[in-house]
């Protein structure tokens, strides 16, 4: 049996904007003491106060009230004791009149809700009306479960957090566009990211070079340059897999690469320490003579595989190895293929399996970096996520 | 000069001409010390080539007071900083 349901709505503009969080159960549940308790031992600046529709008119069920902001003198306390106050008990009431709460068991539920009010909110219109349509909105919200687990999966990759401001890219959605930026001049690659239009598909490589003239903390300068990039760190790992992971790991790398041609037990630490730190790890094949005897001696595997084409057979059609076969030993791993790719085989290179395309100089060294990058996304027919979406149903 | 730096070269880069506020080597440092301030005071994370860019500062010449930076994009960090904190400046193509 359910002990008590939650909900959650944001409502307005700033500074009025209220955000409500709230709480409903039975008076015999985990709710009902929880109220009790916050009744009885208020906090300096958070003091819980029951929900009145004007005073002497509590509202059903009873409701208490807890300010989310320290309230630090009287003009905050009016804001909570006045608009907040009558704002939330009188949805409150009319949630139970419109169906939301059933009127026949109102003695029997009891409501925490959780308000914010912006110490910089001065209209109580704005407050009392922002904070009456968050609180019934996020009981009607609690009371049918809102969202189900399936909306949570379907939104948790296109959602960006209002104060955030990026959302993190887990590349579930392949193909990938990766700039290779190995030009080992911070001034030329701060310009070459710069130019990179906006797109979900495009992940940013710190090069190898790149990392050796300046430090694996570049990767945190791209970060301030593009936050909601995907960022790789391409340390090609030989040694001290963990140390090294753990070392790009925070300097905010996304992805971190390690060398194929390192000792297994040096890999499998790597991957480990990858998985520590919330990191994708990825297998660089560069003379690795059989990518897949290495896989199936690996313990663990890589979340990307990146197959490289000799330049000697960059005329040929097709040469990154035997995608398929990676993919069946490794299950749910993404293949990136680098070497000599331009627009006119991207898709020879997809239709073969590669998820990720690895591009260097083609935008790197391009006169228009943007209309390069855009030329390759165009080939490999990626849309923005959600780019047609106007708004959200909720 | 190889053929690839040749190659690389043709790419898009501008030049960012700074007026010093004072003359010789303590103007230079006066820009130094303005663009760690804006950097520090920004919360913005240090360029990672802000010691070769020291170098580069002070051993560049003046022509008519303005010192001549390499940039490859006209909304890069160091051109918010030379118009946040009010220097005159111009941003030529390369020649």
């Amino acid at each position: 049996m359910i002990d008590f349901f939650v909900g959650e709505a944001l409502i307005g503009e700033e500074p009025e904007v209220a955000h409500i969080d709230l709480i409903i159960g039975k008076k015999d549940s985990s709710v009902g003491i929880a109220f009790a308790n916050s009744l009885a031992q208020p906090r300096i600046g958070h003091t819980p106060i029951l929900g009145v529709i004007r005073p002497n008119l509590p509202t059903k069920p009873s409701t208490l009230i807890v300010p989310k902001v320290t309230i630090r003198n009287l003009e905050d306390a009016e804001k909570i004791f006045g608009p907040a106050q009558s704002a939330v008990a009188k949805a409150i009431a009319d949630a139970v009149e419109e169906g939301i709460i059933p009127k026949e068991q109102v003695e029997e539920f009891v409501i925490i809700v959780s308000v914010f009010i912006h110490p910089r909110g001065k209209d109580y219109q704005r407050i009392y009306r922002y904070n009456y349509a968050a609180t019934k909105l996020a009981l009607r919200r609690a009371m049918e479960n809102f969202p189900n687990i399936d909306k949570v999966l379907e939104e948790k990759d296109k959602a960006i957090h209002g104060v955030i401001g990026f959302r993190i890219n887990n590349l579930k959605k392949p193909p990938y566009l990766e700039v290779a930026l190995d030009v080992p001049d911070w001034r030329r690659v701060e310009g070459i990211i710069r130019a990179l239009p906006r797109s979900d598909a495009i992940i940013i490589e710190a090069g190898t070079p790149l990392i050796k003239r300046y430090g694996v903390e570049v990767v945190q300068k791209i970060h301030q340059l593009r936050p909601e990039s995907v960022v790789i760190a391409d340390l090609k790992t030989l040694d001290t897999g963990n140390l090294e992971a753990r070392i790009a790991g925070d300097a905010t790398a996304d992805i971190i690469s390690f060398s194929g041609l390192a000792p297994i037990n040096t890999m499998e630490k790597f991957m480990e320490e990858c998985k520590k730190i919330g990191a994708l790890s990825l297998m660089d094949t560069i003379n690795v003579p059989n990518p897949v005897e290495i896989l199936k001696k690996l313990r663990i595997k890589p979340d990307i595989v990146e197959l490289h084409r000799a330049i000697d057979v960059e005329h040929e059609e097709y040469a990154w190895g035997n995608i398929k076969e990676i993919k069946e030993i490794c299950g749910n791993v993404l293949i990136a293929v680098a070497g000599g790719i331009r627009v006119s085989n991207v898709k020879n290179a997809l239709k073969a399996g590669a998820d990720i395309i690895v591009v260097g100089r083609a935008i790197t060294a391009a006169k228009d970096v943007t209309g390069a990058t855009r030329a390759f996304l165009q080939e490999m027919g990626v849309e923005e996520v959600d780019q047609f979406r106007v708004m959200t149903d909720f | 000069m190889s053929e690839r730096e040749a190659e690389e070269e043709s790419v898009f880069h501008k030049k960012l001409k700074i007026k010093l506020k004072e003359k010789g080597k303590e103007g230079r440092i006066i820009l130094l010390k303005d663009y760690l301030d804006y950097l520090l005071r920004n919360n913005k994370t240090l360029p990672p080539d802000f010691p070769a860019f020291a170098r580069e500062i002070m051993g560049l010449d003046d022509r008519e007071g303005f010192i001549h930076v390499k940039i490859w994009h006209e909304k890069s960090e160091l051109v918010e900083f030379i118009k946040a904190m009010n220097y005159e400046y111009k941003i030529d193509l390369y020649d």
